[in-house]
Formats: C-alpha cells, structure tokens, sequence
C-alpha cells in the first residue's frame, strides 16, 4: 500500500518535471504566438511564480509537517532573499533610472547623490546571492538559537515568529532603511548581462526555477529518509522522548529551522526578476499565513503536498480575482475553514480519506441489512473502531 | 417630573434676562454710531465690559465700513446690510437698535445695493478706541476658554498699553484658571518693560508659574543684545524652568496616552487571554470581533441619527433572478442629549452582537478543532478573511466616521498635563471590566465551571459538567469583551474592515508576555507593553521604530522567562 503511494508520487514528480522542464518552456519558445500550442509569456511568468511559491511552501513544510514547528516567518526569509537579489537587479539598471543617474532612482529622491557604503558590493551578483544565504541564515541562526533554547514551541513559537515578521515588516516599510520603503524595488532590467524583459530570459529563469524546485524536493526527500529525518518526526510527534532519549532537540530544531529559511531564502531570490517587484508587502504576517495554508490544503507531512497545495490555491486565487473581485477572499476564507476541520490531510490525502469514508459507508450498510451470514468477526471488528472515534 | 416645569422657568428666566441685556446693547451701541465727540467714546468704551456678541460683530463690521446710515426723515437709523443678495444684488438691512430688518410704512422690507447707503464714519482714533474695546469685549465673553484666548492674545501682544486693560479684567474675574492666565498676560507684557526692575520680577513670576506660553518671548528676550545682564539671568532662570516643566508634561502626557493604549490594549487581550489562555484556541478572528463592537457602535450611532441601510448585489441568479441581501434599519432622527447618550446604548450592544458572532464561531468551526490547537489558528485566519471582507462589502472600504458623544470630546488639565475625557472613560472602563471579569471568574459557579474545564477538560466531563455548553459560553464572553474593545476603540481611533488586524499581534504579544492562562499576568504586560510603546515612540521619535524597539524587548523578555511574567507552574509536561 504505502509502495504504491511512493510510486505514484514518483511518477507524480516526473510528470511534473517533463511538464516544467521541456514541455512549457519548448511550447514557449517554439510554436509561433498564434499557434494554438503556444504557451504565452505571461502564463510561464505565472508558473514560474507559482514554482517559487512552491519552495515556500516546502520550507513551510519541513518544519510544520515534519517537525511540528509552526512558523509564521517563512515570508519573511522568502522577502530577504527577494530583497538580496532586487538590490543586485537594482544595481544592474544602471543610469536606464527615470533619473538617469547611476544609483537607484529612490535614492535620488531621497536625496542622495553617491551610493551608500552598503549598498556598493552588491554590484557583485556573487556577492548578492551569498547574502541571500547568509543574512536569512544569520537571522533564523539568531532567532532559532534563542528561542529553542529557551524550549518555546507549539503555539508561542507561532506567535513569536510572527512578530518577528511584523517587526521586520514595518522596519523595511521605514524609507531610512535605504531600501526603497513602502514601494520597495521594481523596474528592473539586466540579469547576469540579459534583459529581464526578454521572453528568452523568462524561459530561463522559469527553467532556474523549476531545476531548484526538483533539487530541493530531491534534498529534502532525502533528508527525510536519512536518520536525522527519523528523529525529526519524532520531535514532532513527542519531543518529550526525544529529549529524554538523550537527543538535543534543540540544535536538530535550529538545523532545520536554518535549512528552511535558506530554501525559503532560495525561492524569493528567483521569485524577483520573474514577478518584476518586491517590496515589504511581501512579508507581511498574511503573507507567511498564506503559505501555511498552501501546505494544509495539499498536504503536510508530504512533499509532493505543499507544491500541489501552492499550485491548487494560488490557481484559485488567480482566477477568483478576476472572476469574483468582491468575493474571493470570501471564497478563499471559506476554503480554508472546509479544508481545515473536513480534510486535515489535504488534497494528498483525499483518495485515503475517500476510502476510509467508503469502507465506513458499506459497513454500516452491512451492519443494517443485518444478514447473519455476514455478521463476521471481521466485519464487527471494523465496525468498533471506527464508531469510537 | 416636577422638576422639568422648574427647569423650564429658570431656563425662560436666563433667555430673558439675556434678551434684555441684549435690547440695551443695542440701543447704546445705535447711539454710539449716530453721536460724535466725546459722547461717543465715553459709550464705545461703556460697550468694553458686557461681553456681548452683538457689539463685538456691530462694533468690527463698523471698523470695516460695514455699518450704514439710512436717513428715515425723521433721524439716521444705523444698519448692517445682509451677506445674502437678491438677484438685483441688493440686500436686507438689518437695523442695529433691534436686530429686526428695516421696515417702511407699509412694513415692507426695504432693500438696498452695495453704494446705496453712506457708512458710518470712522477716523483712526475711533477704530483705535473700538480695538480696544473689542479686546475687552473678547475678555468678557461668557466663556471662560474664549476669555482665556482673548487673555493670551493680549499676552502675546507685546503693547505695554494693553497691561491696564488685563489689571482692570483681574478684578472682575471669576475663573481660577483665567486669573492665572491673566497674570501670566501681564508679566509677559512687563518683560518688554523699559524698566530692569519690572522686567526681572516679571521673568520670576513666569519662571514661578511655570508659563509654557510665555517660551516664546523669553526666547526672543534672551536673544536681543540689548537686554540689561541681570534681566538676562532672570530670563534665562525663568526659561529652563518652563523648558523642564514642558518635558515633564510631555512625559506624563505620553504616560497618560500609554496608559488609555494599555486600556485598550488590555481589554482586547483580556478576551484573549480567555480564549486563547484559558482555552487554547488560537482565534485569529479575534481582531475581527473588536471590528463587530466597533461597527455596532457606528450602526447605533447612525440608528440615533438617519438610520442604516446597505444593500449588496452578488454576481449570481437564481432562475434569472440576481442574488443579494440588504438590510434598513430606520433612524430615530434624535438630538440633544438623548442623541448623545447613543453611546451608553452601544457599549451593551457591541458587547452582545461580538459574543453572538463568538458563538456562532465556536459552534460552526472551533468545536471542532479542540485537540488541534495549531489548526484553529488557520481555520479562524479564514474566518477572519471571510469577515473582514463582509465589512467592506457592508460598510465599504474606507473607515467610517464614528462621532464621540459630547460629554466624551473635551478635556481638562491637571498641571498643564492634558487629559481627554475619553481616553479617562477607557482607562476606568477598562478597570471595571477586570475587574469584573475577575469576579465572574473566581465568584461565580460559571467562573468555577469555566476554570475546571480549563484546567483539566476530562475530568470536568467526568463529573458531570457539560463541557460543551461551557467551552460556548467561555468563547462568547471572551469575543464578547472584544467587542468592548471595539466600542472604546471607536471613540479613541479609526474604524475601518482592518481595524482587527493592527491590534491581533500586540494582543497575542500581551497575552505571551503575561503569561498564558494567567489574568493578572494580563494586565500586567498589558499596561507596561501599552506604556513601553509610547514612551519609545516618543523617545526614538517615530512610531515604526518604538514599536520594533518593543517586539525585539518581548523576543527577548520571553528568552529570560519563557513562560511569561506570570507562568503557571506544573508537574506535567506540556
């Protein structure tokens, strides 16, 4: 039973891989515009988003489904990383400014006239991704250290994290940070020497994407399978015993924690030159709350679930806004209530849920038709558990 | 009953009174206009200490040329013509010895254009002396807050003339705080005395009462090199005292401002620390439930005055028919004091309509999700989403206007520290509702019932308490305080369909600092984080950067003592 599942999620990715690695960017590239084949460039900016969205999702998982840790931050390692590589991309514009000055044209108006220090080294591409690694890991390095050692978990490690992101939301909204404030960075136009605005370009980064995407699910797949993974899930299922077993929790909890923030680091870093714009909005404490949700209705403790899950409700999202403006945050409230109390296993874990149901159903209908020949000992054995839930 | 009769003769007896005040006003103010020479000065100057409002406007029209003369044959009749025009440009005029509009034989209103009439005619000295007349005119206005403007105007004036004109005010007046006002005045005049002796016993007296209003000009004098040096020590004396008796009111005014913050701040979290506290249920609704009590507030408040209605088409039919859902509440059109008291109707109200809200919340989706703590939290974000989106469907996107009663604007001074009447009301309400709330608590069988569910949800089952009836009722009560918040909210801050979320993180900070489960650990955390924050507003000068400054001091705090100020302590493991 439990092979067959792990071979149909196989089969799952792979199909997913061939779809985003070779069909979409060749139906983008070859087919001419007015060929029905054609995929357009908006919809492979739109996936690439959602591929993004899905490395979110999956930090949101390791740590949720995984290891019982319910952050509401994750947006904001995911904005960090937007951040490191729009300050890159910033720099990368040049005198092209609506100023036609050499630095970014927020500065300008604020009234600088030489680049701040800081600001400088981030002409460097290498130097911008390995902030994008270093800051978001410094943070949850700091954060985490503190806060598990101080053994704050469950419900008090959510709320913590979440103030950690409200507080460093307001501090990017703040225009003194020197990072563009409320309006935060946009208009960009070279990335690595090619221009952002070019579909070709587009195709690549989609394809960026979706390599990290398959690379850190392979990662985390594997991790989950190694020993460490073992004692993962079970700090998620009893801390407790872990503890007591002689394990410090503690420092696999950091582990991870870190390990999260740089895939969720990774995704806001390619997430940027698709969408074109990143500002403090993005880390907003609805925003890490949304990725939560992504993983609920796909499916935690999986992860095929939180990519499913950021696909499925962001698809949603798209299409209700257009369709309903005034209804779908009514649509998508709604959504999250159902999905919550009727399928706590998410979307993954509907066909188990749907055959438990089923095996439910025809009980109580063998048990009602009340034939003899069939009131088995196995057939009452089943019967008893499930009434006691 | 018996006493409205008596109200209405005492209230006919001061109309009366005034109206006669008023007809011999005007009679000598006619007679001003028409006499000359010295007659004439003599009355303008009679005018200066009746405080009336009609010679203030006849006697400032009349330095503007605004005064006319009508010659009736039988003597000139002094008028002011009407702002308002007829389609010919011309206007009523209205007579200044009755305030009726001028009649001719035939009782017919006469009319006249701009150039018709001759004014009434002033010289420079006249309009002098009506200045100054006016300015005593200002200083007997009936109210004493008008007084004190017209005192501090005078103050400000730097015109040694005018020292006589406040000394001669001095003796007739009444009010404590004018006096003190007029005192001030005087010495801020006398610091532009020639005379050093006079100037150097002004600056002490202002240095001695502390008069953040005479800043200005001891500046000013600091600053002329002219100034003899033991003046200049005086003045300088003078000045920092008044300069450390502004920081001290500001800082108490930030402690205040803090304190009512706190209030707010600790009935949104006492609600809370009930839910969330007592029951583990982590109701990200809860800031939506403030937005019901906000909202009822403004509903009762618009029920008092033109009534309510919304209506609201959705883009679906039903057989062709388009679907939607409105609703009118007529208004009652009330005013007065009955119309004021609206807000006495709405505290119970928003109470009532945010516990309702509360329990259809905890019957449609929480009861399901006791075990599971950590989803509650996502099931409850979509209630929130859902509800916020109701409000602006229901009461449109921008945050509506929601008018204090009067008896709440207003504020009065304790040492030049000023206190709002309705940041008071909240900080006492708020005492009350802990108070209250301590009492349901610990001396009522609900409070008993309430807590051992709480503490130990199966073996309260077990002896026969009914669990669920009173995990709903814990649930309305603790949203049912929220709603409160709300009500308060109204008065002190906006309300709009996001109201909810600015309040949502502060108050789950409150309740973790506090200590989980713990009331008194509540209201502890609650006033210092309410107090902490508008003190570091004030200190680092921005509002973002207090507010940082106090979410790092929590994640810190909670390294020290991680179970809050006030942690219940258990054998059990968690």
């Amino acid at each position: 039973m439990r092979k067959s599942v792990l071979k149909f999620e196989y089969l799952l990715v792979g199909v997913f891989a061939l779809l985003f690695l070779v069909v979409l960017p060749c139906l983008n590239a070859f087919p001419g515009p007015n060929s029905w084949l054609h995929v357009s460039d908006f919809t492979i900016t739109l996936y690439g988003k959602y591929l993004c969205y899905a490395m979110l999702a999956i930090s949101v998982d390791l740590l949720w489904g995984y290891t019982g840790l319910l952050s509401l931050g994750q947006a904001l390692f995911f904005t960090l990383g937007g951040y490191m590589m729009g300050m890159y991309l910033m720099r990368m514009i040049g005198d092209l400014g609506q100023y036609h000055q050499q630095i970014p044209d927020f500065l300008v108006f604020l009234g600088w006239s030489t680049l701040p220090a800081f600001w400088k080294p981030f002409n460097h591409f290498a130097f911008a991704m390995l902030m994008a690694v270093l800051l978001p890991g410094v943070l949850s390095g700091i954060f985490g250290y503190l806060a598990f050692r101080s053994r704050i978990r469950g419900v008090y490690f959510s709320i913590l994290t979440q103030a950690l992101t409200y507080a460093a939301c307001l501090l990017f909204f703040r225009n003194s940070l020197l990072l563009g404030g409320n309006n935060g960075f946009t208009d960009f136009k070279f990335v690595l020497g090619h221009d952002v605005r070019e579909s070709a370009t587009q195709r690549g980064l989609f394809v960026a994407t979706a390599i990290a995407l398959l690379g850190v699910y392979v990662f985390c797949k594997w991790l989950t399978t190694t020993k460490f993974g073992k004692v993962q899930r079970a700090i998620r299922d009893s801390e407790n015993r872990v503890l007591f077993s002689g394990y410090s929790t503690a420092n696999f909890k950091l582990f991870i924690f870190i390990l999260a923030a740089l895939i969720a680091s990774l995704g806001g870093v390619l997430y940027v030159p698709q969408v074109g714009i990143i500002n403090p909005g993005e880390m907003g404490t609805e925003k890490s709350l949304e990725a939560v949700v992504w993983v609920a209705v796909g499916g935690r403790g999986t992860l095929i679930g939180p990519v499913i899950g950021a696909f499925a409700v962001n698809a949603i999202k798209s299409w209700a806004t257009r369709a309903y403006p005034d209804l779908w945050l009514i649509f998508l409230g709604t959504m999250f209530i159902l999905v919550t109390i009727f399928m706590p296993k998410g979307i993954v874990g509907l066909p188990a849920q749907l055959r438990g149901l089923a095996k439910k159903i025809a009980a109580k209908m063998d048990g009602r038709n009340g034939e003899p020949k069939s009131v088995g000992v196995d057939a009452a054995d089943t019967i008893q558990p499930a009434k006691s839930e | 009953m018996r006493i409205f009769p008596a109200l209405v003769i005492v209230l006919s007896l001061v109309l009366s009174v005034h109206a006669q005040d008023e007809v011999a006003v005007r009679d000598k103010l006619a007679k001003a206009i028409v006499a000359d020479g010295v007659d004439r000065q003599k009355m303008i100057v009679e005018l200066g200490d009746t405080g009336s409002k009609v010679a203030r406007e006849v006697l400032t029209a009349w330095t503007r040329d605004g005064v006319a003369l009508y010659d009736s044959g039988s003597g000139k009749i002094p008028v002011m013509l009407e702002d308002q025009t007829d389609a010919d440009g011309k206007s009523r005029a209205i007579r200044v010895d009755t305030g009726k509009f001028l009649v001719d034989d035939k009782k017919q209103e006469l009319k006249f254009g701009a150039n018709d009439l001759n004014s009434a005619d002033t010289d420079a000295a006249l309009r002098g002396l009506i200045q100054q007349t006016l300015d005593s005119l200002a200083l007997s206005d009936p109210d004493p807050n008008s007084r004190e403007a017209a005192v501090m105007k005078l103050g400000n004036s730097a015109k040694l003339k005018n020292v006589p004109v406040l000394e001669a005010r001095l003796a007739n007046e009444t009010d404590a705080e004018v006096k003190k006002s007029i005192a001030e005045a005087v010495a801020m005049l006398q610091l532009g005395s020639p005379d050093p002796k006079v100037q150097i016993s002004a600056a002490q007296s202002l240095g001695a009462t502390k008069a953040m209003g005479s800043l200005d000009i001891l500046n000013a004098l600091l600053a002329n090199k002219a100034t003899p040096p033991d003046v200049l020590k005086a003045a300088k004396a003078a000045a920092d005292a008044i300069n450390s008796h502004i920081t001290a009111v500001n800082l108490y005014g930030t402690v205040f401002r803090g304190l009512s913050l706190g209030s707010i701040l600790l009935i949104v979290a006492l609600g809370l620390a009930i839910t969330f506290g007592l029951m583990g249920i982590i109701n990200m609704a809860h800031g939506e439930m403030i937005a019901i009590g906000a909202y009822t507030t403004y509903v009762v408040q618009n029920i008092f005055g033109t009534g309510f209605a919304f209506s609201i088409n959705l883009p679906f039919h039903f057989f062709g028919h388009p679907l939607g859902f409105g609703l009118k509440l007529p208004g009652m059109n009330a005013t007065g004091w009955f119309y004021e008291s609206y807000f006495l109707f709405a505290i119970p109200l928003s109470f009532g309509m945010a516990a309702l809200a509360g329990l259809a919340l905890e019957r449609s989706v929480i009861r399901f999700l006791y075990r599971r703590p950590l989803e509650s939290l996502l099931a409850t974000w979509g209630v929130s989403l859902v509800m916020q989106q109701l409000f602006r469907m229901v009461f449109g996107a921008n945050n509506v206007q929601v008018s204090s009663p009067r008896w709440l604007m207003g504020h009065f001074s304790l040492s030049d520290v000023s206190l709002g009447y309705n940041r008071v009301f909240v900080i006492v309400f708020a005492v009350m509702i802990v108070v209250g709330t301590w009492l349901l608590l610990t001396k009522t069988p609900l409070g008993l019932l309430i807590r051992a569910v709480m503490q130990n949800r199966d073996m309260a089952s077990c002896m026969g308490v009914r669990t669920a009836r009173v995990n709903m009722m814990t649930f309305a009560f603790g949203s049912g305080l929220a709603g409160l918040a709300g009500a308060f909210l109204s008065q002190i801050g906006n309300v709009g369909p996001s109201m909810g979320q600015s309040y949502i993180v502060d108050s789950f900070m409150t309740v973790v600092v506090g200590g989980v489960g713990s009331i008194v650990g509540t209201v502890y955390s609650a006033i210092g984080i309410g107090t902490s924050d508008q003190i570091l507003q004030q200190v680092t000068g921005s509002p973002v950067t207090g507010k940082i400054v106090v979410l790092v001091c929590i994640i810190l705090f909670l390294q020290w003592k991680p179970g809050g100020l006030f942690s219940i302590r258990s054998r059990s493991l968690d």
